[in-house]
């Protein structure tokens, strides 16, 4: 799950990384108050979890005469599509230089990847394809408590040493929380020293509860519902609902409804153990789209209980055609069950998908 | 028998959960079918001295190994504890790790693994099915029916698509030398280079099967480190635009990852890329 800007710098800030000074504000009128705190002049940030906030007309300047006014407007705005609820409103620091660190998960060498680059800001993706050498990178070993400081030189090169404690400190913050992603962009020298004047850190799913982290922002509605049954779940444009086991096959379900040029409405992925309770709220969720104009269940397994998947079917009694293709044990007895409420059980995954686009066209 | 055969000797940690106790016995089933030698023994904290479907439980990995001769581990350890779990296999003198666990943090498994690299022992997932050399072995969780012996290999990313083509191969009498389910997580033990290695050390396999998915570029990784010859399938062509993760995936990428540019890639370099899994056994006929 992302982090809002605020949220991260709580954090870096809760580590020692210096921060711009700088207030959450939920109205217009609040920026007033705080504004003796923050200096000259201000920048306001829409908190929105939105790529390329600030070329989006999420970020905005202001002085003491205009802040209340420019509050207004950013809270008038959306941004991508995304209402603005929250501006965090920081000092404007004077910047020296503007330089980029990041911290990822490297799946080739299955460590941490560190990234820096002596010129950070909004164009760092574009100058990194044009330009290999413009992001040096280091990994390291995941057993180590600190970037040692020889991989700190090779990563720094003739950047300031003062970079030093900061990167690791951001180290820390993306082993102890548990981040995918911890990135600093960019990360600034002032005539006062070092500042992260940006923040971005995206935790683990599968971490969130040791972080205490109760409820994952990242998903709608409707997708937390489906998690509480185990599913996962993503809904999409077409008519042609998908209910698989295992995300590669049903994924795959997927490409080939697209393959014969149909559109699915759905991807639903019921994990393992497709038990009749299971199916059946998964064939009523599908259903439950108002596209919805036929299903495909789509499991394979060798205990999948092919009975028991057609209980479960035969009990959600839905309006939208079920094509059913499983295969595991008591295949016969499923069929029969199927075959009796009149639901089609077919060989292949694309035995199935071409009898659901035959009900679609 | 990239990873093993008959002879190899099986612990099972967390015998005792349901997951555990279930594949205990299939793989015990399939051991006796093929005459080998299976789950010897099993590792469950505080519950030693107790049998599951006739194999031992003891509390630890080192107190299991004292008694018997075992040198590879199926962890179905909870999430949580999995890390350790391997960690703990490690540690104890286990050379192979299958780790059927999903949702393990990924961090736990960074370390998991590179500490199992320390003390030599090879981790197979996180989050995978295991790996199946029909006739030989089984470790983990793959129906070992849809399976017949013969000289293609399989490595995949994915679990139950896995199963669907080796289905599909085993239909057009196209046998399998092992099948390896290296996991869906984003760290996974084995990627497709050292799965692929292996193979290639291995007389019994003349052909492989490579099933990715969306994410990464580990498949390219694999098919650009071998020369035997490879039929592709990337599973989520069909997949939206994942949510960005801000610079660094892009930039570690190229922003490649997506299965689109991956099949473009594969198909730029004369890599049999099938477009549903029912053509893999075609392709397969012709680079064979």
């Amino acid at each position: 799950m992302k982090l809002l800007e605020y949220e991260a710098k709580r954090i870096f800030s809760g580590y020692g990384i210096p921060v711009p000074k700088g207030v959450l504000i939920r109205e217009p009128e609040e920026v007033a108050a705080h504004l003796p705190g923050l200096g000259d002049g201000v920048v306001l940030k829409a908190q929105v979890d939105v790529g390329g906030r600030g070329k989006a007309g999420g970020v905005l300047f202001a002085d003491d005469a205009s802040a209340v006014l420019t509050a207004r407007e950013l809270f008038s705005r959306e941004i991508k599509g995304v209402p603005v609820g929250e501006i965090l409103v920081e000092e404007q620091l004077p910047i020296e230089h503007e330089y980029y660190v990041s911290i990822a998960v490297d799946r080739s060498s299955r460590q941490p990847v560190v990234l820096f680059a002596d010129a950070g800001g909004v164009e760092i993706e574009k100058m990194a394809k044009e330009d290999e050498s413009a992001v040096r990178r280091v990994v390291v070993s995941p057993l180590l408590r600190d970037i040692p400081p020889f991989l700190m030189r090779e990563l720094l090169g003739g950047a300031p040493k003062e970079l030093a404690p900061v990167i690791n400190s951001l180290y820390h913050i993306f082993q102890e929380k548990d981040a995918m992603l911890a990135e600093v962009n960019p990360l600034v020298t002032t005539p006062q020293g070092v500042y992260a004047a940006d923040a971005k850190l995206i935790v683990d799913d599968n971490a969130l509860a040791r972080q205490g982290i109760a409820v994952n922002r990242d998903l709608s509605e409707r997708e937390r519902e489906a998690e509480k049954h185990g599913f996962s779940y993503v809904e999409l444009d077409g008519s042609i609902g998908v209910i698989g086991n295992g995300a590669g096959l049903t994924m795959s379900t997927l490409d080939l409804i697209e393959y014969h040029n149909g559109r699915a409405a759905n991807f639903l992925d019921v994990g393992g153990g497709a038990e009749q309770e299971r199916v059946m709220h998964a064939v009523r969720l599908v259903a439950s789209m108002p596209d919805v104009a036929v299903i495909v269940v789509n499991l394979l397994g060798g205990i999948t209980r092919c009975d028991e998947v057609a209980k479960g079917i035969i009990a959600a009694g839905v309006a939208p055609p079920v094509i059913v293709r499983m295969a595991g044990t008591n295949e016969e007895e499923g069929r029969r069950l199927l075959a009796e409420c009149g639901y089609r059980m077919l060989e292949s995954m694309d035995a199935a998908v071409k009898a659901a686009m035959e009900v679609v066209s | 028998m990239i990873y093993g055969d008959k002879n190899l000797g099986v612990i099972v940690q967390n015998i005792t959960g349901r997951q555990g106790t279930f594949h205990t016995e299939l793989m015990n089933a399939y051991a006796r079918e093929v005459g080998g030698r299976g789950v010897v023994a099993g590792v469950a904290p505080g519950k030693a001295g107790r049998e599951v479907h006739g194999v031992p439980v003891y509390n630890t990995v080192k107190e299991a190994l004292a008694e018997h001769d075992a040198t590879a581990s199926v962890v179905f350890v909870p999430a949580g504890a999995a890390g350790d779990a391997v960690m703990e296999a490690a540690h104890a003198g286990i050379e192979l790790a299958v780790v059927i666990t999903e949702h393990i943090p990924v961090h736990d498994a960074m370390l998991a693994i590179a500490y199992a690299k320390l003390h030599d022992c090879t981790v197979i997932g996180p989050n995978c099915p295991g790996l199946l050399s029909p006739g030989e072995c089984k470790l983990g969780i793959m129906p070992a029916h849809l399976a017949t012996r013969g000289e293609v290999g399989v490595v995949s990313r994915s679990g139950t698509l896995t199963y669907e083509v080796v289905d599909e191969l085993t239909r057009a009498g196209i046998g399998q030398s092992t099948v390896v389910g290296i996991g869906g997580d984003p760290v996974i033990g084995q990627t497709f280079v050292d799965v692929l290695a292996r193979f290639e050390e291995d007389p019994h396999t003349k052909a492989v099967v490579v099933i990715g998915e969306v994410g990464g570029n580990l498949e390219e990784e694999g098919v650009r480190s071998t020369d035997l010859p490879v039929v592709t399938y990337i599973a989520g062509v069909s997949a939206p635009p994942e949510k960005r993760m801000g610079h660094a995936g892009a930039i570690i990428e190229g922003g490649e990852g997506d299965a689109r540019s991956k099949v473009r890639r594969l198909r730029a370099r004369n890599i049999p890329v099938a477009s549903r899994p029912s053509e893999i056994p075609g392709l397969i006929r012709e680079v064979l």
